[in-house]
């Protein structure tokens, strides 16, 4: 480390070389931290969990319960110990809360003064946080699996939803109406994703083994359908034509900069594609245990050197470099199934929430201090009470010295 | 120094055993220059040569060399490159969708021929030999593909697939196999389940890999131990947990 530190200060490194190596070395060292916890609400398992874009100060999380909580990130306790505290919560006492599970759970991406949330009750509400009362409400003939909404859209504000019918619907934020419908798949939609780099760009998932990318812009069908074999038809049964897992495809995500599409399907295999020519790479990541009937929320590391992808596997985490597809590390702690991961770009930290009604925050581990430091810090214990961050102490001095 | 040119990652390689609980295990398989190569051939010394007669040429599974080497990604892409070269046949066996057959092209081509003496149908199989383009990546062949560009007739077809080169896969596509492999794939499938209960049935579901070699195997094992834990290994039906005394396989309950 003190090798990019220095090549930073002499100019020979990019000041970004010195910002990756540092993210990455923190990603390599999560673990959980007796500090750090985050306030048990949940009655029951959490099954999704959405921090905004904006600050990365708070985060939304939707129950099996129909719960809703938001919750605080920050800490501003100068003290190391912090519990992340429930701010507000939409409970089951309230009138317009949903009547079985929460499913998926969206800040809307611009400020957190509105958020969406859709649940097997097979409603979609558009929730407004100030007043915790939801300002829409979309109904839905099946139980709606997942929502998603562009986060850099500009020039719509489209929710795509994805219930147990084979179409699509878009509703319009704007107008309310949902009469934009994309039809191509045959069975259930387990997961709809906006794509991070163009704001018409839509990747949907479903039961029927397939993976389908859309310009909603376009009148006709999908744009292309992933395919495993990359159109090898040697390889495949004659029958499984153009699907990109040999079961339900229950889990997508773009890499921070939607250049590359991971799947994650039944299978238990993830396949990691080119999302412009829709090309399967081929990174081969072994068995990635998947029994979900439902969508798999997995997530991406965002400003590392190798990309990180964390995915739930059973009552654990596992952690995959995401060109080379081998098993970095796997996260333990949870004492049920995982459901749900979120990463935290600006501190590198990874949320995680699962059957056991747990929030587990995972924290880069804290740096072992130096020798000097030690003696320095029994000196100075024995003058404060409290252990202060030494981030927050004055380190100011009037005399050179 | 030149370090102008080197990835972050290869900084965090060492830095990650630091932070890391140690690795202990003696499981170090080498991180020298993955010779993909010489790994087939160690594996197919393992093959048992003397169960078929000599009939059949020594097939690898394609997993069984992920539980050699750590990198999936680069076993599947050295394949590739050897199976590009012509050096290597790769066969969809059948019982798994993933599960392929590796062999050198070389030892099919004679085997095969080898089988086919004395035969009526050898003159197809030769000629089929000869068609099959060098570098075959194809695993099956259509209808329409088989009749334009190899220009073979439906009884010259027939009389393929009786002499075993070519399998059924559905109605107008045939895959690419290996006379003679039945008996291969039912002695494979009968060892990995008798392998896979020696291991259920230890104290815990768990046993340490260098015990199960010594085990004496059953009648219904007819292959080599090595050669069957290779396969479970790499196959993911077993976890192999790096521990104090060696490698300790546990069973993966689902």
């Amino acid at each position: 480390m003190l090798g990019f530190l220095t090549a930073r200060q002499a100019g020979v490194d990019d000041p970004l070389r010195l910002r990756r190596a540092e993210s990455t070395r923190r990603v390599l060292s999560l673990k959980l931290n007796p500090d750090r916890d985050v306030d048990r609400i949940h009655g029951n398992g959490i099954n999704t969990i959405d921090i905004e874009a904006v600050e990365g100060r708070y985060m939304l999380s939707g129950g099996a319960d129909g719960v809703i909580v938001i919750y605080d990130l920050e800490n501003y306790s100068r003290k190391l110990q912090y519990t992340c505290k429930a701010v507000c919560t939409v409970g089951r006492s309230s009138r317009y809360v949903h009547k079985f599970s929460v499913e998926t759970v969206q800040w809307y991406p611009y400020d957190t003064g509105m958020f969406v949330s859709s649940s097997f009750d097979k409603t979609m509400k558009v929730w407004d946080t100030e007043t915790l009362k939801p300002a829409e409400v979309f109904e839905f003939e099946g139980n709606v699996y997942s929502h998603h909404l562009s986060p850099i859209a500009r020039k719509h504000s489209l929710i795509a939803v994805g219930t147990t019918d084979p179409k699509i619907q878009l509703c319009d934020l704007k107008s309310g109406s949902r009469i934009h419908v994309l039809q191509g798949h045959r069975a259930e939609i387990l997961s709809v994703r906006w794509s991070p780099r163009y704001d018409h760009i839509l990747a949907t998932a479903s039961a029927d083994s397939k993976v389908k990318v859309w310009d909603v812009r376009r009148a006709s069908g999908s744009l292309f359908t992933l395919d495993q074999h990359n159109g090898d038809k040697s390889k495949a049964s004659s029958e499984a034509v153009n699907m990109a897992h040999n079961g339900r495809v229950n889990g997508l995500c773009f890499t921070a900069d939607g250049l590359y599409l991971l799947t994650t399907g039944t299978d238990d295999r993830m396949r990691l594609w080119n999302s412009a020519t829709g090309e399967n790479t081929l990174v081969n990541y072994g068995k990635v245990c998947n029994e979900s009937r439902k969508r798999l929320q997995f997530t991406v590391s965002r400003g590392c050197s190798p990309e990180f992808v964390f995915v739930p596997c059973g009552s654990s985490v596992a952690v995959y470099a995401l060109h080379t597809g081998e098993l970095v590390t796997m996260l333990r702690g949870h004492y049920n199934n995982v459901d749900c991961c979120e990463f935290h770009p600006d501190y590198q930290e990874l949320y995680t929430g699962g059957k056991d009604c747990n929030i587990l925050a995972w924290v880069p581990a804290p740096r072992a201090p130096d020798v000097e430091e030690e003696s320095k810090s029994a000196n100075q214990a024995a003058a404060d009470l409290s252990s202060v961050n030494p981030a927050f102490q004055d380190a100011w001095s009037s005399d050179e010295d | 120094m030149n370090r102008k040119r080197a990835l972050i990652s290869d900084a965090f390689k060492v830095k990650r055993f630091r932070n890391e609980t140690q690795k202990f295990g003696a499981v170090s398989k080498g991180d020298g220059p993955t010779d993909i190569r010489s790994t087939l051939e160690t594996l197919m010394t393992l093959f048992p040569r003397k169960l078929f007669n000599d009939s059949l040429p020594q097939i690898v599974m394609k997993h069984q060399l992920y539980s050699i080497h750590n990198d999936k990604t680069l076993v599947d892409k050295e394949l590739n490159k050897l199976r590009e070269q012509g050096e290597l046949l790769m066969f969809q066996l059948g019982f798994d969708a993933d599960a392929f057959g590796l062999v050198f092209s070389s030892d099919y081509k004679a085997k095969v021929l080898a089988g086919e003496d004395g035969r009526a149908t050898r003159a197809t199989v030769e000629k089929f030999l000869e068609k099959l383009p060098s570098p075959c990546t194809e695993l099956s062949f259509s209808k329409d593909k088989m009749l334009k560009e190899f220009r073979f007739t439906d009884s010259e077809i027939t009389q393929l697939v009786k002499s075993g080169v070519l399998t059924v896969r559905d109605a107008g596509s045939w895959w690419l196999s290996i006379p003679n492999s039945g008996k291969f794939t039912k002695y494979f499938i009968q060892g990995r389940k008798a392998v896979l209960n020696m291991v259920k049935k230890s104290k815990y579901s768990e046993v340490l890999k260098t015990e199960l070699e010594e085990r004496r195997t059953t009648s219904h094992v007819k292959f080599q131990m090595k050669y069957h834990i290779h396969d479970i290994v790499g196959a993911e039906l077993v976890e192999s947990i790096p521990t104090t005394s060696g490698t300790l396989l546990r069973c993966v309950d689902s």
